[in-house]
């Protein structure tokens, strides 16, 4: 289950289409579901891309095209796979694009600036491990995050990404191991 | 087969994320992380990519949900304004084919001396020998050759600048 899982006003949604625009729900409904969601997906896009432009440009259009999506959502949960399912489409067709044009994809040097007053020491921990997972596949950059950032289950995973549960697992475990190996493996670990 | 998870990963999971590893958990939970790789990895990555979502979530700069709706709202109107005027164009150009079709099927069958020109191009036509035409093309690639090349790589280059175009806008 996605962090923050805590919406219990799901049978609005029906009520409220905005119809003018065709969107699948009502501003006051968005805007509160806009605000519990935005910076995990911002974060998540920025993990991504390796660009906070781009992150916050890919926000919008993956906002905007949820709204369009002729979807009904069960629950939040549901809701938020599909949010996420979308922003991981979008980035990864920004980054065939970019391959497309032969132009190098960010290596997350863009987000690594971290903000002046922080300890010298959490500086490098964060580009360390800026690094680390500039040096993994997209696709498994996106599953630890979703896995140990947001929390998500094997399953919503596998749905988010497009794969099956099945595959999950392994495919995890080999991107833990690598990003594991990255990292250097900390000898007491835990949050620097 | 190797295995790929532990039973024991979300309680690890649990006390990284709760800062309670490693000093205060269980000299139990201790010695099964040193044996276990699985778990081991779950030390060594959770707690940075918890730091870093932290971090990053502290920092991001979203846009405002207003001004996000507000834009979605704007963007929505103008597609469906243009998805609406499409068929129009597309019934207007098609009336318009077929206007001019009926048009040049009335000419042809009132006009005499269209019919007589019809006539005279088919009989041309039927006498007419292709081969004698190949010399001339002969001696006319040759002396033009350059420029009957240009050409033919502008008609090629020209569609294939504006697909590229309009692929990336």
């Amino acid at each position: 289950m996605f962090r923050e899982t805590a919406f219990n006003d799901i049978q609005r949604d029906s009520a409220l289409d905005d119809t003018s625009a065709g969107f699948v729900m009502d501003e006051e409904t968005f805007r509160a579901f806009y605000e519990r969601t935005a910076r995990g997906l911002w974060a998540y896009l920025a993990r991504l891309t390796g660009d906070r432009q781009l992150a916050e440009d890919l926000l919008q259009e993956t906002f905007y095209r949820f709204l369009r999506a002729a979807n009904t959502y069960e629950n939040e949960t549901h809701r938020r796979n599909s949010l996420y399912r979308i922003a991981t489409n979008l980035a990864r067709d920004v980054r065939r694009r970019s391959l497309a044009r032969a132009a190098s994809v960010p290596a997350g040097d863009d987000i690594e600036r971290v903000p002046s007053g922080q300890d010298a020491g959490a500086t490098e921990r964060m580009t360390d491990f800026t690094r680390a997972m500039s040096r993994l596949k997209p696709r498994e950059r996106a599953m630890l995050w979703l896995a140990y950032a947001e929390g998500a289950s094997h399953r919503e995973i596998a749905e988010v990404l497009g794969v099956r549960s099945t595959s999950l697992k392994p495919m995890l475990f080999r991107a833990r191991r690598k990003l594991a190996g990255l990292l250097g493996r900390a000898p007491h670990g835990g949050k620097p | 087969m190797k295995p790929v998870e532990c039973d024991l990963e979300s309680e690890v999971l649990a006390a990284v994320l709760r800062n309670l590893w490693p000093d205060r958990v269980d000299a139990r939970l201790r010695e099964h992380v040193a044996a276990c790789e699985i778990c081991a990895d779950v030390v060594a990555i959770a707690g940075a990519i918890d730091y870093a979502r932290e971090e990053m979530r502290a920092r991001a700069v979203v846009p405002d949900s207003g001004r996000v709706w507000w834009l979605a709202q704007m963007r929505a109107r103008r597609e469906a304004a243009q998805a609406a005027g499409r068929p129009i164009t597309a019934a207007q150009v098609i009336a318009f084919a077929c206007a001019m079709s009926l048009l040049g099927a009335c000419f042809g069958a009132t006009s005499s001396w269209f019919q007589s020109a019809l006539r005279w191009s088919a009989s041309s036509l039927a006498g007419f020998k292709f081969q004698a035409l190949l010399p001339f093309a002969a001696a006319f690639v040759a002396e033009h050759g350059a420029l009957l090349l240009g050409m033919a790589a502008i008609l090629l280059v020209i569609p294939a600048a504006v697909y590229l175009t309009m692929l990336r806008e």
